[in-house]
């Protein structure tokens, strides 16, 4: 038989056929599109899917350690003295701790300028020492702002104008004395950003600071959100003849709240209500919808005062009775048994703590409960034996385990609905195979092997996935970015919301591609397209060219 | 000369539902290098069964004195594989329908054929020369001027000799024509005729061909009566065969 040495190859290896093949039915044919489209929609739902899941995970992570830190020390209700000694201990360490911060964690109730009353997480803090831990400066919304968010057009942000133009709205001289009034329409947005960090307000009467508080943002519900930025509501509270009144108040200008708390005794029965009236010094945000809506923020001195746990004298000895008498050993009279008193030391719930660069958040927590155990040895009498040590991640594993869990169920369940673009990839290649039956049989006529064949159409559905898989990537890329967007287009434009924060916990949708998850997912598209094309490639590998000839 | 291709009583028969339906009977046919052979039958005798069994493209059935044998070796013997290469070296097929790649132009009608023959670098190497060669075929059958069209856009006629063209691109030894004419009018199917009688002169090519007609199969050097699946008479006209017309 006649053939050279080189061309015997020819039936056996890849021939230059399947690649001119592929090339002429890829662009000549509709059904191959509908297969790439089929390919791209089943990737890109799948990639959408995980991302947001994804990124929902990966934002409720970071957002816990936005506020919480890293590793959290946490003794509740009457909390543990001697906490500047484990701080300096922890501070010393350096090697794994970047920060630690003391907090008081509570719970009370907040009324509002418009009588609202609402139960608050109260948090107690030293603002340098927790913006360390947790970047709580970040969080501070209103301070100077120089350019409008993107979506601002008619610059109706509030903070793109001087502060003094919405003073000059609210504050009237028969509320004020001229003194006060000067003073807070010398405010401006860079004193408000200050405020916020010192947690104090000017106190526009006196002239003094005093001591203020932080709300999150979505709290006082007197900002309504608008793209990128937050609009004020201004008070409205009802008077006693059922008319409505509103409040001239911007909470962080000139807005107040009433602050109740209950501290408790040693067996965790409440003394009393302690209530003060604190200004509003600023308000954050965190992106995460429960710390927003249900957070407030209290320097650490005016809670301990609050919650009766600052430093005071404890009476050691009070002796069988307190009217008991004793003689006085340098004047002869008889006086009152005097008790022996010590000091008993300022007291806090929580202490945080930020690790430093490159240490785990597991690794913290070690060195801490180690650090704990040499501050417990050295305070065998006050501190608590056992605190929880834990980190964020630890605290809200069962939360964050149902988120995983949940991420996991859609996935399964979405993979399993795009298992039908296989399907749908062997329905169309199938069809196409059968249209191309004859085309096969002259093939075959001209040399091609049953091999070569099948390398045809696997080809063939190789490129369909590949196609349809950076095409879904691409679709999904937009959509992930653009998904903010998306979703106010479908309110504004269809009245859809298919977000809401009050139950996803944050204000906007998390938009992150993770490269390994879009990896997975386009090989998963380029694989499901080949498979789909297996079986018709097989049936057109076994085909009899004979029949495929004469096959109309 | 000597025999190169034959047919040595073999019988096909296809299976129609779960009637079997003999196709060929103990037929036997043999070609001499250089002949033109012309198959006559009507439609339904076996003929095209008769062509594809030597072509390679099926398998007689199993029958211990049936053979197709070209040169020497018996095509039974052959693995699939050296069947392939048997089809892409060997032979060339012209088919009634033409059978060109409707998605490829005329140009790659004709290059597919050395596409499949050879791999990928073999291809890649000779790929100036080889484009030439399909040029060379199409300028001969003249259609130089439609290099770059489609099938679609193309007569019966030219369509039909893009197919020679492509069967002859890989130099085939034997030419196996199925009702090359079948499709096309009188003047168009005896132009294709002269074509074919052409290459009988020029480049001494076997050829056996498939017709219903015993007018074109008179154009051949010798031709075989085929009834119901079996040879039964043959003309030889050698001397004219030889001659090519």
């Amino acid at each position: 038989m006649r053939h050279p040495p080189d061309e015997r190859r020819g039936t056996t290896v890849p021939t230059v056929y399947q690649a001119l093949l592929t090339r002429r039915y890829l662009t000549r044919r509709i059904m191959p599109l509908l297969s790439a489209l089929a390919v791209a929609l089943s990737t890109a739902m799948v990639l959408t899917t995980w991302s947001v899941m994804g990124g929902f995970l990966q934002v409720l992570l970071d957002s816990g350690r936005t506020f919480v830190g890293d590793v959290k020390i946490y003794w509740p209700s009457r909390g543990f003295p001697d906490y500047e000694d484990l701080l300096a201990r922890l501070r010393a360490d350096e090697d794994h701790v970047a920060a630690a911060t003391p907090v008081i964690e509570t719970f009370g109730f907040v009324s509002y300028p418009n009588d609202r009353v609402d139960g608050m997480l109260v948090y107690g803090i030293e603002p340098e020492s927790y913006d360390a831990v947790t970047g709580y400066f970040g969080t501070l919304h209103w301070g100077p702002e120089g350019s409008p968010a993107p979506k601002d057009s008619n610059r109706a942000d509030l903070r793109l104008a001087p502060l003094s133009a919405l003073a000059n709205a609210l504050l009237h001289i028969g509320d004020m004395s001229p003194a006060a009034l000067a003073r807070a329409l010398r405010m401006t947005w860079d004193d408000v950003l200050a405020n916020g960090k010192s947690l104090s307000r000017l106190d526009y009467e006196t002239g003094e600071r005093r001591p203020a508080a932080t709300l999150g943002i979505e709290a006082s519900g007197l900002n309504i959100r608008q793209p990128g930025w937050y609009d004020v509501l201004p008070p409205q509270r009802t008077r006693p003849d059922g008319g409505v009144e509103t409040i001239d108040q911007f909470l962080p200008l000139n807005g107040k709240i009433t602050l109740n708390v209950l501290p408790i005794d040693e067996k965790g029965r409440a003394v009393e209500t302690i209530s003060r009236i604190l200004p509003i010094a600023n308000e954050f945000r965190t992106g995460n919808y429960e710390f927003d809506k249900r957070m407030l923020v209290v320097p650490l001195s005016l809670l301990q005062q609050m919650l009766h746990m600052d430093e005071a004298e404890r009476r050691v000895s009070p002796g069988e009775s307190p009217f008991e008498i004793e003689v006085d050993p340098e004047t002869g009279e008889e006086r009152f048994v005097r008790p022996e008193v010590e000091l008993e030391p300022a007291r806090v719930t929580t202490v945080l703590v930020r690790a430093a660069r490159g240490v785990s958040a597991q690794t913290l927590r070690d060195r801490c409960e180690a650090i704990y155990r040499e501050f417990a040895d050295a305070h065998l009498d006050r501190a608590p034996p056992r605190p929880q040590i834990a980190t964020w991640e630890e605290l809200h594993k069962d939360f964050i385990g149902a988120v995983k869990k949940e991420i996991a169920l859609v996935l399964v369940l979405f993979s399993f609905i795009s298992v039908t673009a296989v399907f749908l990839v062997l329905a169309i290649f199938w069809s196409i195979v059968n249209e191309k039956t004859k085309d096969i049989g002259i093939l075959r006529s001209l040399g091609a092997g049953r091999r070569g064949i099948l390398w045809l159409w696997l080809r063939y559905g190789l490129c369909i996935g590949v196609i349809g898989s950076i095409v879904g990537g691409a679709l999904s890329f937009l959509i992930v970015r653009n998904i903010n967007p998306i979703h106010e287009w479908l309110g504004s434009a269809l009245g859809i919301t298919i977000w809401d924060p009050r139950v996803y916990y944050f204000s906007e949708i998390p938009n992150k591609v993770e490269p390994g998850a879009a990896a997975m997912v386009l090989l998963g598209g380029i694989v499901a397209a080949t498979v789909g094309a297996l079986i018709p490639a097989l049936r057109a590998a076994r085909l009899d060219p004979v029949r495929a000839l004469r096959f109309e | 000369m000597s025999e190169f291709l034959s047919a040595r009583a073999v019988s096909k028969t296809y299976r129609l539902g779960r009637v079997d339906v003999p196709v060929l009977r103990e037929a036997s046919i043999s070609l001499r290098k250089g002949e033109w052979v012309a198959i006559l039958g009507a439609s339904g005798s076996g003929k095209s069964t008769l062509l594809h069994l030597l072509g390679g493209l099926d398998r007689p059935d199993r029958e211990s004195r049936s053979a197709i044998v070209y040169e020497d070796r018996a095509l039974s013997d052959m693995s699939a594989r050296e069947l392939d290469r048997y089809r892409a070296h060997n032979v060339g097929f012209i088919f009634q329908f033409y059978h060109l790649l409707p998605e490829l132009n005329v140009i790659e009608n004709v290059l597919v054929a050395s596409m499949v023959a050879r791999g990928r670098l073999g291809y890649r190497l000779r790929r100036r020369a080889l484009r030439e060669r399909a040029s060379d075929l199409l300028g001969a059958m003249g259609l130089s001027h439609r290099l770059s069209h489609r099938p679609a856009e193309l007569s019966g006629g030219e369509r039909q000799r893009v197919a020679i063209a492509r069967a002859l691109m890989n130099e085939p030894d034997v030419l196996l024509a199925d009702e090359p004419t079948g499709n096309l009018d009188h003047k168009t199917g005896q132009s294709i005729l002269d074509g074919i009688a052409q290459l009988r002169r020029q480049r001494d090519q076997t050829i056996l061909m498939v017709t219903h007609d015993p007018a074109v199969a008179a154009r051949a050097g010798r031709v075989v009566h085929l009834r119901d699946g079996r040879v039964v008479e043959g003309r030889d006209e050698r001397s004219r065969g030889a001659a090519g017309e």
